[in-house]
Protein backbone atom coordinates (compact mmCIF):
# COMPACT_ATOMS: atom_id res chain seq x y z
CA UNK A 1 0.00 0.00 0.00
CA UNK A 2 1.17 3.61 -0.84
CA UNK A 3 2.53 5.44 2.30
CA UNK A 4 2.12 9.13 3.03
CA UNK A 5 5.28 9.83 0.70
CA UNK A 6 4.63 7.68 -2.17
CA UNK A 7 1.29 9.12 -2.23
CA UNK A 8 2.39 12.90 -1.72
CA UNK A 9 4.86 12.11 -4.59
CA UNK A 10 2.59 10.98 -7.01
CA UNK A 11 0.19 13.95 -6.85
CA UNK A 12 2.98 16.03 -6.59
CA UNK A 13 3.90 14.59 -10.25
CA UNK A 14 0.62 14.54 -11.72
CA UNK A 15 -0.62 17.97 -10.49
CA UNK A 16 0.21 20.13 -12.63
CA UNK A 17 -0.48 18.04 -15.97
CA UNK A 18 -3.85 16.83 -14.08
CA UNK A 19 -4.88 20.55 -13.66
CA UNK A 20 -4.03 20.83 -17.59
CA UNK A 21 -5.82 18.10 -18.58
CA UNK A 22 -8.99 19.73 -16.25
CA UNK A 23 -8.54 23.05 -18.16
CA UNK A 24 -8.67 21.71 -21.17
CA UNK A 25 -11.69 20.07 -20.86
CA UNK A 26 -13.58 23.14 -18.63
CA UNK A 27 -11.91 25.92 -19.93
CA UNK A 28 -11.94 27.75 -17.05
CA UNK A 29 -9.23 27.77 -14.56
CA UNK A 30 -10.67 28.00 -11.28
CA UNK A 31 -13.02 25.16 -12.08
CA UNK A 32 -9.75 23.27 -13.25
CA UNK A 33 -8.40 24.04 -9.89
CA UNK A 34 -11.47 22.89 -7.70
CA UNK A 35 -11.47 19.79 -9.65
CA UNK A 36 -7.91 18.89 -9.28
CA UNK A 37 -8.31 19.27 -5.53
CA UNK A 38 -11.61 17.26 -5.37
CA UNK A 39 -9.79 14.21 -7.13
CA UNK A 40 -6.66 14.75 -4.80
CA UNK A 41 -9.03 14.50 -1.48
CA UNK A 42 -11.11 11.59 -3.63
CA UNK A 43 -8.10 9.65 -4.11
CA UNK A 44 -6.44 10.07 -0.53
CA UNK A 45 -9.23 9.58 1.28
CA UNK A 46 -10.90 6.29 -0.81
CA UNK A 47 -7.87 5.00 -1.91
CA UNK A 48 -4.86 5.95 0.02
CA UNK A 49 -4.77 2.42 0.94
CA UNK A 50 -3.69 1.03 -2.26
CA UNK A 51 -0.63 -0.03 -3.92
CA UNK A 52 1.40 2.64 -5.20
CA UNK A 53 1.25 1.39 -8.73
CA UNK A 54 -2.36 1.30 -8.94
CA UNK A 55 -2.59 5.47 -8.18
CA UNK A 56 -2.06 6.49 -11.34
CA UNK A 57 -5.14 4.36 -13.30
CA UNK A 58 -7.31 5.42 -10.31
CA UNK A 59 -6.24 9.16 -10.25
CA UNK A 60 -7.22 9.57 -13.30
CA UNK A 61 -10.51 7.68 -13.23
CA UNK A 62 -11.49 10.22 -10.18
CA UNK A 63 -10.37 12.97 -12.78
CA UNK A 64 -12.41 11.93 -15.66
CA UNK A 65 -15.85 11.20 -13.43
CA UNK A 66 -14.94 14.56 -11.51
CA UNK A 67 -15.12 16.29 -14.42
CA UNK A 68 -18.00 14.60 -15.87
CA UNK A 69 -19.97 15.72 -12.33
CA UNK A 70 -19.02 19.56 -13.28
CA UNK A 71 -20.37 19.01 -16.95
CA UNK A 72 -23.79 17.70 -14.82
CA UNK A 73 -23.83 20.41 -12.85
CA UNK A 74 -23.16 22.78 -15.60
CA UNK A 75 -25.84 21.32 -17.60
CA UNK A 76 -28.36 21.33 -14.63
CA UNK A 77 -27.30 25.19 -13.89
CA UNK A 78 -27.75 25.82 -17.38
CA UNK A 79 -30.94 24.34 -17.81
CA UNK A 80 -32.63 26.23 -14.55
CA UNK A 81 -30.92 29.61 -16.27
CA UNK A 82 -32.33 29.00 -19.28
CA UNK A 83 -35.86 27.98 -18.15
CA UNK A 84 -35.90 30.94 -15.91
CA UNK A 85 -34.76 33.46 -18.55
CA UNK A 86 -36.98 32.07 -21.47
CA UNK A 87 -34.16 31.83 -23.66
CA UNK A 88 -33.12 28.74 -23.34
CA UNK A 89 -33.40 25.78 -26.29
CA UNK A 90 -35.64 23.13 -26.82
CA UNK A 91 -34.97 20.04 -25.10
CA UNK A 92 -36.48 16.47 -24.96
CA UNK A 93 -34.49 14.34 -27.82
CA UNK A 94 -31.30 14.80 -26.10
CA UNK A 95 -31.36 12.61 -22.98
CA UNK A 96 -28.82 10.21 -24.42
CA UNK A 97 -26.41 13.05 -25.26
CA UNK A 98 -23.03 13.11 -23.85
CA UNK A 99 -21.38 16.32 -23.81
CA UNK A 100 -17.65 14.77 -23.72
CA UNK A 101 -18.58 12.98 -26.84
CA UNK A 102 -19.00 16.00 -28.46
CA UNK A 103 -17.67 19.01 -26.72
CA UNK A 104 -15.56 20.82 -28.97
CA UNK A 105 -14.35 24.33 -29.04
CA UNK A 106 -16.38 26.84 -30.67
CA UNK A 107 -14.73 29.24 -33.44
CA UNK A 108 -13.59 32.38 -32.66
CA UNK A 109 -14.04 31.71 -28.57
CA UNK A 110 -11.35 32.18 -26.25
CA UNK A 111 -10.00 28.93 -26.69
CA UNK A 112 -9.72 29.37 -30.60
CA UNK A 113 -8.69 32.75 -30.76
CA UNK A 114 -4.60 32.33 -29.71
CA UNK A 115 -4.58 29.33 -32.43
CA UNK A 116 -4.76 32.76 -34.73
CA UNK A 117 -0.87 33.65 -33.64
CA UNK A 118 1.45 31.34 -34.75
CA UNK A 119 4.93 33.28 -35.31
CA UNK A 120 6.81 32.81 -31.35
CA UNK A 121 7.14 29.70 -29.62
CA UNK A 122 5.06 30.33 -26.83
CA UNK A 123 2.34 31.04 -29.43
CA UNK A 124 3.13 28.07 -31.04
CA UNK A 125 2.81 25.43 -27.83
CA UNK A 126 -0.87 27.87 -27.24
CA UNK A 127 -1.87 26.73 -30.29
CA UNK A 128 -1.10 23.15 -30.00
CA UNK A 129 -2.46 22.96 -26.44
CA UNK A 130 -5.67 24.74 -28.24
CA UNK A 131 -6.21 22.33 -30.66
CA UNK A 132 -5.91 19.86 -27.91
CA UNK A 133 -8.90 21.62 -25.90
CA UNK A 134 -10.81 21.24 -29.83
CA UNK A 135 -10.77 17.52 -29.55
CA UNK A 136 -13.66 15.74 -28.73
CA UNK A 137 -13.61 14.61 -25.23
CA UNK A 138 -12.96 10.82 -25.15
CA UNK A 139 -9.94 11.09 -27.80
CA UNK A 140 -8.32 13.98 -25.90
CA UNK A 141 -8.79 12.20 -22.82
CA UNK A 142 -7.13 8.84 -24.57
CA UNK A 143 -4.31 11.02 -26.06
CA UNK A 144 -3.19 12.74 -22.93
CA UNK A 145 -3.72 9.19 -20.52
CA UNK A 146 -1.44 7.53 -23.26
CA UNK A 147 1.45 10.08 -24.31
CA UNK A 148 1.29 12.29 -21.74
CA UNK A 149 0.84 10.68 -18.58
CA UNK A 150 2.37 7.42 -19.92
CA UNK A 151 -0.13 4.75 -19.17
CA UNK A 152 -0.41 1.79 -21.45
CA UNK A 153 -2.92 0.38 -23.01
CA UNK A 154 -5.09 -1.71 -20.31
CA UNK A 155 -4.58 1.18 -17.87
CA UNK A 156 -5.89 4.00 -20.33
CA UNK A 157 -9.14 2.27 -21.52
CA UNK A 158 -9.86 0.56 -17.30
CA UNK A 159 -9.41 4.68 -16.41
CA UNK A 160 -12.01 5.15 -18.94
CA UNK A 161 -14.04 2.25 -18.61
CA UNK A 162 -13.81 0.58 -22.17
CA UNK A 163 -11.85 -1.42 -24.23
CA UNK A 164 -7.89 -1.43 -25.06
CA UNK A 165 -9.69 -1.46 -28.87
CA UNK A 166 -11.55 2.04 -28.20
CA UNK A 167 -8.42 3.28 -26.64
CA UNK A 168 -6.32 2.20 -29.81
CA UNK A 169 -8.74 4.29 -32.04
CA UNK A 170 -9.04 7.27 -29.61
CA UNK A 171 -5.80 7.73 -29.93
CA UNK A 172 -5.57 7.23 -33.70
CA UNK A 173 -8.14 9.80 -34.55
CA UNK A 174 -6.09 11.90 -32.02
CA UNK A 175 -3.39 11.83 -33.33
CA UNK A 176 -4.24 12.73 -36.59
CA UNK A 177 -6.72 15.24 -36.36
CA UNK A 178 -3.94 16.75 -34.07
CA UNK A 179 -1.27 16.40 -37.20
CA UNK A 180 -4.10 17.41 -39.71
CA UNK A 181 -5.05 20.88 -37.43
CA UNK A 182 -0.94 21.82 -37.06
CA UNK A 183 -0.19 21.28 -40.44
CA UNK A 184 -2.70 23.46 -41.56
CA UNK A 185 -1.53 25.92 -39.46
CA UNK A 186 1.94 25.63 -41.40
CA UNK A 187 3.16 24.39 -37.52
CA UNK A 188 6.39 22.07 -37.87
CA UNK A 189 7.50 20.14 -35.13
CA UNK B 1 -0.75 4.12 -35.51
CA UNK B 2 2.58 4.52 -37.51
CA UNK B 3 5.54 5.65 -36.51
CA UNK B 4 5.05 9.12 -37.60
CA UNK B 5 2.27 9.91 -35.69
CA UNK B 6 4.05 8.17 -32.44
CA UNK B 7 6.86 10.55 -33.00
CA UNK B 8 4.44 13.38 -33.39
CA UNK B 9 2.35 12.32 -30.30
CA UNK B 10 5.58 12.79 -28.33
CA UNK B 11 6.68 15.90 -29.94
CA UNK B 12 3.27 17.46 -28.50
CA UNK B 13 3.75 15.96 -24.97
CA UNK B 14 7.07 17.51 -24.80
CA UNK B 15 5.61 20.82 -25.91
CA UNK B 16 2.96 20.15 -23.33
CA UNK B 17 5.46 19.73 -20.63
CA UNK B 18 7.35 22.91 -21.76
CA UNK B 19 4.13 24.31 -21.30
CA UNK B 20 3.83 23.06 -17.68
CA UNK B 21 6.28 25.25 -16.54
CA UNK B 22 4.61 28.46 -17.48
CA UNK B 23 2.22 27.95 -14.96
CA UNK B 24 1.58 31.14 -12.82
CA UNK B 25 2.57 30.63 -8.89
CA UNK B 26 -1.10 31.48 -7.83
CA UNK B 27 -1.62 28.46 -9.84
CA UNK B 28 1.06 26.79 -8.43
CA UNK B 29 0.66 27.67 -4.90
CA UNK B 30 -3.09 26.33 -4.88
CA UNK B 31 -2.38 23.28 -6.17
CA UNK B 32 0.46 22.36 -3.17
CA UNK B 33 -1.88 23.40 -0.92
CA UNK B 34 -4.42 21.10 -2.45
CA UNK B 35 -1.96 18.75 -2.25
CA UNK B 36 -1.90 19.32 1.39
CA UNK B 37 -5.58 19.02 2.33
CA UNK B 38 -5.47 15.52 0.34
CA UNK B 39 -2.78 14.09 2.58
CA UNK B 40 -3.77 15.03 5.88
CA UNK B 41 -6.80 13.32 4.76
CA UNK B 42 -5.72 10.04 3.39
CA UNK B 43 -7.00 6.90 4.45
CA UNK B 44 -5.38 5.33 7.31
CA UNK B 45 -3.74 2.11 6.50
CA UNK B 46 -5.79 -0.69 7.35
CA UNK B 47 -5.00 -2.15 10.88
CA UNK B 48 -3.26 -5.82 10.53
CA UNK B 49 -6.39 -8.20 11.67
CA UNK B 50 -4.78 -10.13 14.33
CA UNK B 51 -5.97 -14.45 14.28
CA UNK B 52 -9.21 -14.14 17.05
CA UNK B 53 -9.01 -17.36 19.54
CA UNK B 54 -12.19 -18.92 19.02
CA UNK B 55 -14.60 -18.89 21.57
CA UNK B 56 -15.90 -22.22 22.58
CA UNK B 57 -18.51 -22.48 25.87
CA UNK B 58 -17.85 -24.76 28.51
CA UNK B 59 -14.38 -24.69 27.52
CA UNK B 60 -11.42 -24.08 30.01
CA UNK B 61 -10.30 -21.13 27.18
CA UNK B 62 -13.10 -19.46 27.33
CA UNK B 63 -12.45 -15.70 28.30
CA UNK B 64 -15.49 -14.21 30.26
CA UNK B 65 -15.02 -10.83 28.53
CA UNK B 66 -16.77 -7.98 28.23
CA UNK B 67 -18.69 -8.90 24.91
CA UNK B 68 -18.79 -12.60 26.16
CA UNK B 69 -20.48 -11.52 28.98
CA UNK B 70 -22.99 -9.39 26.90
CA UNK B 71 -23.77 -12.49 24.38
CA UNK B 72 -24.98 -14.80 27.38
CA UNK B 73 -26.86 -11.77 29.01
CA UNK B 74 -28.86 -12.25 26.15
CA UNK B 75 -28.91 -15.67 25.61
CA UNK B 76 -30.02 -16.68 28.90
CA UNK B 77 -33.36 -14.86 29.40
CA UNK B 78 -34.24 -16.37 26.03
CA UNK B 79 -33.37 -19.93 26.58
CA UNK B 80 -35.44 -19.29 29.51
CA UNK B 81 -38.28 -17.74 27.46
CA UNK B 82 -38.62 -20.43 25.07
CA UNK B 83 -38.45 -23.02 28.00
CA UNK B 84 -41.35 -21.21 29.39
CA UNK B 85 -43.50 -21.14 26.39
CA UNK B 86 -42.51 -24.85 25.65
CA UNK B 87 -43.77 -26.03 29.28
CA UNK B 88 -46.64 -23.61 29.20
CA UNK B 89 -47.85 -25.21 25.76
CA UNK B 90 -47.26 -28.84 26.98
CA UNK B 91 -49.71 -27.98 30.09
CA UNK B 92 -52.36 -26.39 28.07
CA UNK B 93 -52.78 -29.45 25.69
CA UNK B 94 -52.58 -31.88 28.61
CA UNK B 95 -55.57 -29.65 30.33
CA UNK B 96 -57.05 -29.95 27.50
CA UNK B 97 -57.28 -33.84 26.67
CA UNK B 98 -58.63 -34.32 30.34
CA UNK B 99 -61.33 -31.75 29.86
CA UNK B 100 -62.49 -33.62 26.62
CA UNK B 101 -61.27 -37.52 27.86
CA UNK B 102 -64.24 -36.31 30.93
CA UNK B 103 -66.50 -35.23 27.79
CA UNK B 104 -65.93 -38.34 26.12
CA UNK B 105 -66.33 -40.78 29.13
CA UNK B 106 -69.64 -38.83 29.71
CA UNK B 107 -71.15 -39.09 26.04
CA UNK B 108 -70.36 -43.24 26.59
CA UNK B 109 -72.01 -43.32 29.62
CA UNK B 110 -75.15 -41.56 27.99
CA UNK B 111 -75.05 -39.88 30.86
CA UNK B 112 -75.81 -36.24 28.81
CA UNK B 113 -77.03 -35.09 24.95
CA UNK B 114 -74.45 -34.73 22.47
CA UNK B 115 -75.15 -30.82 22.58
CA UNK B 116 -73.32 -31.10 25.95
CA UNK B 117 -69.95 -30.83 23.25
CA UNK B 118 -71.22 -27.44 22.73
CA UNK B 119 -71.69 -26.13 26.44
CA UNK B 120 -68.77 -24.24 27.36
CA UNK B 121 -69.70 -24.10 31.08
CA UNK B 122 -70.66 -28.17 30.97
CA UNK B 123 -67.22 -28.84 32.66
CA UNK B 124 -67.42 -26.82 35.53
CA UNK B 125 -71.31 -28.23 35.86
CA UNK B 126 -68.53 -31.81 35.52
CA UNK B 127 -65.50 -30.37 38.05
CA UNK B 128 -68.84 -30.06 40.48
CA UNK B 129 -70.49 -32.91 40.69
CA UNK B 130 -67.29 -34.90 41.00
CA UNK B 131 -66.28 -32.30 44.00
CA UNK B 132 -70.21 -33.35 45.16
CA UNK B 133 -69.18 -37.45 44.98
Amino acid sequence: MATDKELGDFLENVERRAFKQAVYAVRKDEAALDIVQDAMIKLAEKYGDKPAAELPMLFQRILQTTILDYFRREKVRNTWVSLFSGLGRREGSDEDFDILEAYEAEEGSAAAESTMDQAERAQTLQLIEAEIQKLPARQREAFLMRYWQDMDVAETAAAMGCSEGSVKTHCSRATHALADALRAKGIQL
Amino acid sequence: MNTDDINLAYKIRHALNDNLDALPASTTERLAAARAIALSRKKADAPVQQPRKSRRFFDVDFHFSGAGLGRLGVAIPLLALVVGLGGLYQYEQQQRIAELAELDAAVLADELPLTAYLDHGFNAYLESQQRQQ
